[in-house]
């Protein structure tokens, strides 16, 4: 459950936010939306792949966290085990509110989110009602996600139009000798990139695509990491 | 000398004529410089726009000349068909109904369901006992998710669309995409060439067009395979009484109306009522045999049917001649559409037909003159197979109903009007249930699975007693027909409506993969 309220320093004068919480409440999502700019830090430890969004059909980039539907091999024993985390995540509980101009879009609070507290937690407003730094920080990141996100949809559409996307077959097989097969992921389609004429290697370049094309090939081999902390669990 | 085939000219527009043109055009790289591709298209004459049903074989049509499925439902004001829904056709009762669903019976391919569910049908009908589409189309859901890609279905399907859109996006498309010639014109006369071929068609204001091969689509007025070649044509009413329509467009309420995912046809005194939903408006129409019913009392027939709002709509009658002609390749000239010949559209058979045909002309264009006179046997011979196999089929519906209100349905079954080759195949079908065995054709139009939901949703039983020994496979087919039951929990769990999913289409559009 969750209900949006546009940000005041009166109302939510006192609002604290808990950090642990606003990781707790990712400890079941297997992937979150991301963003072009996030990318060389996503792909230090999360493979980055695309996904179709349920209810449009279109086309997202996510980094992923596991193989079901409620999986995240991240949050291990009451931690996140990664060194960066989606702006997706630690930008929570904040938002920007959907309606009207994107431009002019109110920064809003979810306070039914568990990290939203009294006691515990980073202050959002001073004794005077001024910003503190972390909510500073917070609206920062939302800034980059929205413009971020644009960004995004623009790299998306190129790779649909040159035909550069194709669907990922995961077989897995775990320790304990479980299959798997996970679907609905996409990723670049390295051999129709390889066939792409230098013409359009250069508008991709300069679009600065190029880089995010690469590092999403990359990071694919962090699957096998994700595998790994599988077993482990499966292990222990 | 050889001669080439380098020029083909397509003398009508409309549905039949533009997806030749495209069809051929697309395979034959009409754009690049290979063979040149003209339709001559009057501006004068109307076309028809018959028949707002299609197969599934729609799909691979347009991907072959390239038009995106978002499109296609964006501009045709095209929704998803899952099949049939036959009402009153067995008793005329008010729940008697059955379905034709697209979806083959659970496990096809590997065992035949048929004698195990006579054996033990445990309350259910055939259709809902070995497929799961009839639950899905009775729920009103779509055969696919937004998240499925282009042509890709959850469950088989094909289209309803507004067959004058449909030619629309068709010829911008050919034109524009494809590099087909355009000319708006009158066909005035044909010129034939000495041996027998047609050399040219002179037109009213682009003189003479010649070409190496024409493809006559001028609709009922048969211009060229009927008017110039004279060849005749075989009427086939004997059989397929319904010689007319009446056809009304019945808007939706409200704009979210929900839309039947399948065509609903239901039986009257002398014939029966179409009933398509498209986004916009439903498209309803009553086919009627005139020797058993006047105009008035059909009008009647199809008032009670829409309500009192018909008052405000326009209703048009349409006169059918069940029937085809002779042969359909003559020299250097193919007839497709309505001037190759029309059935009563209780199959959605026209544009299929038209689709079959396009696909062997575009896929075995002769390369040159001299071997044009094998293919077009080739093509004679399979069509003639075609059109019996669509009257056969049709007639099937007729003759297993077991109505007695009216002379329609008892002349039905009267077995002067019933072909010997359906004769013979239910005969065979008394005793065991249609098979592959029974289709061996490269060119059969209907699966045994289409029989076999016809026969056993008319009523129609197999007498299993003699081949129980060969049903070993028990076990399987209880398999089999858990799998069905899972198959439609989980497809009513995840499909969308189909008035929600036409919504997302308009919006977002679906992926290429």
């Amino acid at each position: 459950m969750s209900r949006l309220a546009a940000l005041n320093n009166a109302v939510h004068r006192y609002i604290r936010v808990n950090q642990e919480q606003v990781l707790a409440q990712a400890a079941q999502l297997s992937m979150v939306p991301v963003i072009l700019g996030e990318f060389l830090k996503l792909c230090v430890q999360y493979p980055i792949v695309l996904t179709k969004n349920g209810a449009t059909g279109q086309f997202t980039c996510v980094a992923l966290f596991g193989f079901d539907k409620t999986e995240n091999l991240f949050w291990t024993q009451g931690r996140w085990d990664a060194i960066y985390l989606p702006l997706q995540i630690s930008r929570q509980p904040f938002f920007l509110g959907a309606d009207g101009d994107p431009s002019q879009a109110a920064v809003c609070i979810d306070t039914m989110h568990p990290s939203v507290q009294q006691s515990q937690g980073e202050a959002i407003f001073d004794e005077h009602g001024a910003e503190t730094p972390y909510l500073q920080k917070a609206k920062q990141m939302l800034a980059t996600l929205l413009n971020g996100e644009e960004q995004t949809n623009q790299f998306i559409r190129k790779l649909l139009a040159l035909e550069l996307l194709r669907p990922m077959r995961l077989e897995i097989e775990f320790a304990d000798r479980q299959k798997q097969q996970v679907q609905g992921l996409y990723t670049i389609d390295e051999a129709r990139l390889k066939l792409l004429p230098g013409q359009t290697i250069a508008e991709l370049h300069s679009l600065e695509y190029t880089g995010p094309i690469y590092t999403m090939l990359a990071s694919l081999g962090h699957i096998y990491s994700l595998v790994q902390r599988k077993n482990r669990l499966l292990a222990r | 000398m050889t001669t080439p085939v380098q020029s083909v000219v397509i003398v009508g527009g409309g549905t039949a004529g533009w997806i030749t043109a495209a069809r051929i055009a697309a395979r034959h790289n009409t754009r690049a410089g290979g063979v040149r591709v003209t339709l001559i298209e009057s501006p004068t004459i109307p076309t028809i726009g018959v028949g707002e049903g299609t197969w599934p074989t729609m799909r691979n049509t347009l991907r072959k000349v390239g038009i995106s499925e978002t499109q296609f439902i964006r501009e045709c004001e095209a929704s998803f068909k899952q099949g049939a829904k036959f009402a009153r056709w067995v008793t005329g009762d008010a729940h008697d109904f059955y379905y034709h669903p697209l979806v083959l019976p659970q496990g096809f391919t590997k065992i035949s369901l048929a004698p195990y569910w006579h054996r033990d049908a445990n309350g259910r009908s055939f259709s809902s006992a070995v497929c799961f589409q009839e639950a899905v189309c009775e729920q009103g859901l779509a055969p696919k998710m937004i998240t499925t890609p282009e042509y890709a279905g959850v469950a088989n399907y094909a289209y309803h669309l507004n067959a004058g859109k449909f030619a629309e996006l068709l010829k911008r498309h050919a034109v524009e995409q494809l590099g087909v010639r355009h000319v708006l014109d009158d066909v005035t006369t044909v010129n034939p060439a000495p041996n027998g071929d047609i050399a040219s068609v002179t037109t009213a204001a682009n003189g003479a067009i010649a070409g190496d091969l024409f493809v006559d689509c001028t609709g009922f007025s048969s211009l060229l395979i009927g008017k110039h070649y004279g060849v005749p044509f075989v009427d086939r009413s004997d059989i397929l009484f319904v010689d007319n329509a009446l056809a009304v467009q019945v808007p939706y309420d409200h704009a979210d109306a929900p839309v039947a995912c399948h065509t609903i046809s239901t039986a009257q005194a002398a014939g029966w009522i179409w009933d398509i939903g498209l986004q916009s408006r439903r498209g309803v129409g009553y086919v009627y045999s005139s020797r058993h019913t006047d105009h008035d009392a059909a009008l009647t027939t199809l008032r009670n049917y829409v309500g009192p709002r018909i008052e405000d709509l326009s209703v048009r009658r349409i006169p059918i001649r069940s029937g085809h002609r002779r042969c359909f390749w003559r020299n250097n000239c193919v007839a497709v559409g309505l001037s190759a010949g029309f059935l009563e559209p209780l199959e959605a058979s026209a544009i299929v037909l038209v689709e079959l045909s396009a696909d062997m002309i575009s896929e075995q264009l002769p390369p040159c003159r001299e071997v044009m006179d094998v293919l077009a046997k080739r093509f004679n011979q399979t069509f003639a197979y075609r059109w019996d196999r669509i009257i056969d089929f049709l007639k099937l519906h007729y003759m297993l109903s077991q109505r007695t209100d009216d002379a329609f349905w008892r002349d039905n079954r009267d077995p002067a009007s019933i072909p010997a080759s359906l004769e013979e195949q239910l005969e065979l079908w008394r005793y065991c249930a249609p098979g592959n065995h029974d289709f061996t054709s490269n060119n059969e139009v209907f699966p045994a699975a289409s029989y076999q939901y016809v026969l056993y949703g008319m009523g129609f039983r197999t007498d299993i007693r003699f081949v129980a020994h060969t049903l070993t496979q028990e076990e399987h087919a209880r398999e089999q027909f858990r799998q069905n039951d899972k198959a439609i929990q989980q497809a009513l769990a995840t499909l969308p409506t189909h008035r929600e999913l036409l919504r997302k289409v308009q919006e977002y559009g679906f992926q290429s993969m």
